[in-house]
C-alpha cells in the first residue's frame, strides 16, 4: 500500500466521524431552527414585504399591491411626527439608561457591603422589576393624577399647588423617565451586583493597605473592574428602552400633544388605530434596523469581554 | 353567512339540546318575548330556547351598560343563555374592536358600534346586516318595532346598500351640565347662553379652594367640535363627499384657542388626562362645575345616588357662538360581527336590550334617559322624569336631537376616516392647552397631518 492509500485510510474514518458529528448537531438544531424560522423569520419577511404595499385593513385590494413599492419609505422621510418620535425615543433612551446605570450602580455597591440592613433590603429592590409592566403603569398613573394621588393630597396639605406631570408638556417625558427608571434599575443593579460578587478582594485590600480611601477604591478599582459589565447592562437596557410601551400607553397616550410619543407608540397608533399596516411596516423595518445595529454592538461587546477573560 | 350556519346553535341542535323549531317559537312568543314586554302564548312563556349557549359581547364602559347588567339576569333566565360582556375604556375598546373586526375575528357574538367608528366598521362590511332577522317573524318578536327608533339615531348604522347593521342603545345629545349652580347664582350668573357669558362665568368661579370651573374628559375629538362649529369652523369641507380637512381656518384657530383655554385656565388639575369617569366624579363631588358632554354623562349629576350635587345641578344648551349653536349628537349601538358564531342568539340579546320595555325600565327605574326610542321619549312619565330641579331637560334633549338631525352637521363624525382626523384634533388641543403651540400653529399642524393621513388612506384630496 502506497503513501496515498494510507493517508486516505487515515482520513476516511476521520471524515466519517466529522460528518456524523456534523449530522448529529444539525439533527439537534434543526427543530429549533424551524421554530425560529416560523416564529421569527417568516413574520419579519412578511413585514418586509408588506412595507412595500399600501396595506390597510379597511381598504380592500391593498394587501399585495406593489404598484408604488417605495412610497412608504418616501413618506417616512417627510413624516415629521415620525421624526419627532425618534427624537423623543432618543431622549427617553439616553435618560433612562444613564439613570438606571447610575442608580443600579450605587445600590449594587451599597448592597455589596453586606450589612444586615442591605441584606434585608436586597429583595425589596427587585419588586418593581418583577411586577407586570401594566401594574407599574397603573401605580404611576395613580401617583401622577392629582385627583386621586396620595402624593397630591400631601402636597395640598402642605399648601403646594403642583401640576400633574403627565399633562404638563415640560414634565411629561420626565414623568415617564422616572417611572421607567423605577421599574428597570433593579435589572442593572442585579447584573452589577453579580459582577461585584465575583470581584477579587485582593486588589481592594491592597489599595486600602496603601492608604486609599473608600472613594478612591471605588473610583480607581471597582469602577474600572465594572466597566465591561456596565457597558453590557447599558446596551441591554438601551435595546429594551426602545420597546417602552405600557407606561406611555397608560400614563400619557403619547401626549400632551406628541411630547411622549416614541417610535413604537407611533407605529402602534398607525397600525392599530388607523390600520395603516403597510406604512407602519415600513417604519417598523427602520426600527428593526436600529435594534439590529444595537444588538450587533451588544454581541461584539460581550464577545470582546469574553476574549479579555479568556 | 346566514343564520343557518350558526355553529353553536347547530352544535346544540346536533346534540339534541335544543330544537330549531323550539328556538324560533321561543323567540317569537316565548320567554324572551315576555321580557321584551310583548304578549306571548302561555304555553311557550317559560321556554328557554338558548339553554346552554354562552354569548360573548364587547362594549366600552358606559353607564348604559351598567343598567343593562342590572336587568341581564331576567334575560338570561328567560332565554337560557349566559351573556358575558367584556368592558374596556372607550379608546382602548375602539382600538381592540377595530383590530378584531378588521382581522375578521369571531371572538364576539355582539359588539358595541361606537359612533365615531360606525362609518368605518359598517362601510367596510365588518358587521352582519340585520334586515333578514328583522323581517323574520320567527325570530323577531311582533311589536318590537324597528321604526320606533328616532330616525336620526339609526342613520349611522345603515351601509351604502341601505342595509341595517346595528341598532342604537343611546341617542346622545350634548348639553351643558352645571353641578354648582348655587355658586353660579351667588356670583350673579344664570345659565350662560353665549360663549362670552360662559367664559365670564368660568373666570368668576374658578380656583376658589381648588374648585374647577370647567371639567371634561380627554376625548377632544368629541368635546371640541361643537365649539369649533359655534365659532364658524368645521372638520371637513363637505362630509361625506368632500373630505378635505378645514382645520387651519381662522375660525378653527379661534375656537381651538377658546376651548383649550377652558381646559388650561379653568379646568381641573390634570384635566388633559381625564377619562369620562374622572370628569364625572369631580362633578359628582362638587369639585368642578361645568361640563359639556352627552346627556348620559351629565344626567348622573341628578340621578346618581352618589351625587352630592343633586339639588344644585342645572342643565342648559351648550352656549352658542357667533356662528350659532351646533351641539353634538350621536348614537351608539349594538351590532353583530360578520364572522360571529352565534348570530341568532346575539340578535335575541340585541332585541331584548333595545326593546321598548328594557329602555322604559332603564329610563324610569334607573335614570338612563338618553333613549333612542320615540315611544319612550313621548311617554308622559318619561317627560316627567326629565323635569329636574324645575327644568324641562327633555326639551333640551329633543332640541339637540332635532337640530342635529335636521342640520346634518354631525356627518363629519361617521365618515370612515374620522378617527384619523379626530386624533389630530386631540393632539392639537393638547398642544395648545399645554402651552406647546399657539392655536393657529397647532391647527395648521393638525391640518397638515390630517391631509397626510387621509392620503395614506387613499382619499383623493
Amino acid at each position: 500500500m502506497g503513501d496515498t492509500g494510507r493517508a486516505a485510510m487515515a482520513e476516511g474514518p476521520r471524515r466519517t466521524f466529522a460528518s456524523q458529528q456534523n449530522r448529529f448537531f444539525w439533527t439537534l438544531l434543526s427543530p429549533v431552527l424551524v421554530v425560529l424560522g416560523v416564529v421569527t423569520l417568516l413574520p419579519t419577511l412578511y413585514l418586509f414585504i408588506t412595507s412595500f404595499t399600501p396595506l390597510s385593513l379597511a381598504t380592500p385590494g391593498t394587501a399585495w399591491n406593489f404598484s408604488a413599492p417605495f412610497s412608504n419609505y418616501k413618506l417616512l422621510l417627510t413624516d415629521e411626527r415620525l421624526h419627532n418620535s425618534l427624537w423623543v425615543q432618543a431622549k427617553l433612551s439616553l435618560a433612562t439608561v444613564v439613570l438606571q446605570l447610575l442608580l443600579g450602580l450605587v445600590i449594587a455597591i451599597l448592597l455589596n457591603m453586606r450589612t444586615p440592613l442591605m441584606n434585608a433590603l436586597r429583595t425589596s429592590f427587585l419588586i418593581p422589576m418583577v411586577l407586570p409592566p401594566i401594574v407599574v403603569a397603573i401605580i404611576w398613573k395613580v401617583l401622577y393624577s392629582p385627583d386621586i394621588s396620595p402624593a397630591w393630597w400631601l402636597f395640598d396639605w402642605l399648601g403646594w399647588q403642583g401640576v400633574s406631570p403627565i399633562t404638563d408638556a415640560n414634565w411629561a417625558l420626565a414623568a415617564i423617565i422616572v417611572a421607567d427608571t423605577w421599574e428597570w434599575f433593579p435589572f442593572t443593579m442585579l447584573i452589577l451586583l453579580a459582577a461585584l460578587s465575583q470581584m477579587p478582594e485582593e486588589q481592594r485590600e491592597a489599595a486600602r493597605i496603601d492608604g486609599a480611601t473608600s472613594w478612591q477604591v471605588t473610583l480607581y478599582i471597582t469602577l474600572p473592574y465594572l466597566k465591561g459589565t456596565l457597558l453590557v447592562a447599558g446596551l441591554f437596557r438601551l435595546i429594551d428602552s426602545i420597546k417602552t410601551f405600557p407606561l406611555i400607553y397608560i400614563l400619557t397616550d403619547g401626549g400632551p400633544g406628541t411630547v411622549t410619543e416614541v417610535s413604537n407608540y407611533y407605529i402602534f397608533s398607525q397600525s392599530f388605530n388607523y390600520s395603516y399596516i403597510g406604512y407602519s411596516s415600513a417604519v417598523t423595518m427602520v426600527l428593526v434596523l436600529i435594534v439590529l445595529v444595537l444588538s450587533w454592538a451588544v454581541i461584539r461587546t460581550v464577545s470582546g469581554k469574553g476574549h479579555d477573560h479568556g | 353567512m346566514t343564520r343557518f350556519q350558526d355553529r353553536t346553535t347547530a352544535g346544540a341542535l346536533a346534540q339534541g339540546k335544543v330544537k330549531r323549531r323550539t328556538i324560533l317559537r321561543g323567540l317569537a312568543g316565548g320567554g324572551i318575548a315576555t321580557v321584551l314586554g310583548l304578549k306571548a302564548p302561555a304555553v311557550l312563556a317559560n321556554s328557554r330556547p338558548f339553554e346552554g349557549v354562552t354569548l360573548q359581547g364587547a362594549c366600552f364602559q358606559h353607564v348604559f351598560h351598567e343598567h343593562v347588567k342590572a336587568y341581564l339576569p331576567e334575560f338570561e333566565e328567560a332565554s337560557g343563555m349566559k351573556v358575558q360582556i367584556d368592558f374596556q375604556a372607550f379608546p382602548v375598546y375602539n382600538q381592540r374592536m377595530d383590530l378584531e373586526l378588521s382581522t375578521r375575528g369571531s371572538s364576539y357574538d355582539f359588539i358595541n358600534i361606537t359612533f365615531p367608528y360606525s362609518g368605518r366598521w359598517v362601510g367596510a362590511g365588518w358587521l352582519h346586516p340585520l334586515d333578514d332577522f328583522i323581517a323574520d317573524a320567527n325570530i323577531t318578536a311582533e311589536g318590537w318595532d324597528a321604526d320606533d327608533f328616532v330616525s336620526g339615531t339609526r342613520a349611522p348604522f345603515f351601509n351604502a346598500e341601505g342595509q341595517t347593521c346595528g341598532f342604537p342603545w343611546e341617542a346622545g345629545a350634548m348639553m351643558a351640565g352645571y353641578a354648582r349652580f348655587d355658586l353660579m347664582e351667588a356670583a350673579g350668573f344664570g345659565i350662560p347662553e353665549t360663549l362670552e357669558e360662559f367664559e365670564a362665568m368660568n373666570r368668576a368661579l374658578h380656583g376658589k379652594d381648588g374648585f374647577a370651573a370647567y371639567v371634561n374628559d380627554k376625548l377632544h375629538h368629541w368635546n371640541f367640535p361643537p365649539y369649533l362649529m359655534n365659532f364658524g369652523g368645521g372638520v371637513f369641507r363637505g362630509a361625506p363627499e368632500d373630505l378635505m380637512p378645514i382645520l387651519d381656518t381662522a375660525e378653527a384657530a379661534e375656537a381651538a384657542h377658546y376651548y383649550a383655554a377652558l381646559l388650561s385656565d379653568y379646568g381641573a388639575r390634570g384635566v388633559l388626562s381625564f377619562t369620562d369617569d374622572q370628569a364625572l366624579r369631580m362633578q359628582l363631588n362638587g369639585q368642578a362645575n361645568a361640563r359639556t358632554n352627552a346627556m348620559a354623562w351629565v344626567l348622573p349629576l341628578t340621578q346618581s345616588p352618589d351625587s352630592k350635587v343633586r339639588e344644585t345641578t342645572r342643565y342648559g344648551m351648550i352656549p352658542r357662538g357667533k356662528a350659532g349653536s351646533f351641539p353634538g349628537s350621536n348614537a351608539n349601538g349594538y351590532g353583530i360581527p360578520a364572522e360571529a358564531r352565534q348570530k341568532e342568539a346575539a340578535w335575541a340579546f340585541i332585541q331584548w336590550a333595545t326593546s321598548k320595555e328594557t329602555f322604559r325600565k332603564i329610563a324610569l327605574e334607573r335614570g338612563g334617559l338618553a333613549t333612542p326610542r320615540r315611544s319612550i321619549i313621548d311617554d308622559p312619565e318619561y317627560r316627567q322624569r326629565l323635569m329636574i330641579n324645575g327644568q324641562d331637560v327633555a326639551s333640551i334633549y329633543l332640541k339637540v336631537l332635532e337640530e342635529a338631525g335636521e342640520g346634518g352637521y354631525m356627518k363629519y363624525r361617521t365618515v370612515p376616516v374620522f378617527p384619523q382626523v379626530g386624533d389630530k384634533l386631540n393632539k392639537a388641543i393638547e398642544r395648545i392647552a399645554s402651552g406647546q403651540m399657539s392655536a393657529a400653529d397647532a391647527m395648521k399642524a393638525a391640518q397638515s397631518e390630517a391631509i397626510d393621513d387621509l392620503r395614506k388612506a387613499g382619499i383623493a384630496l
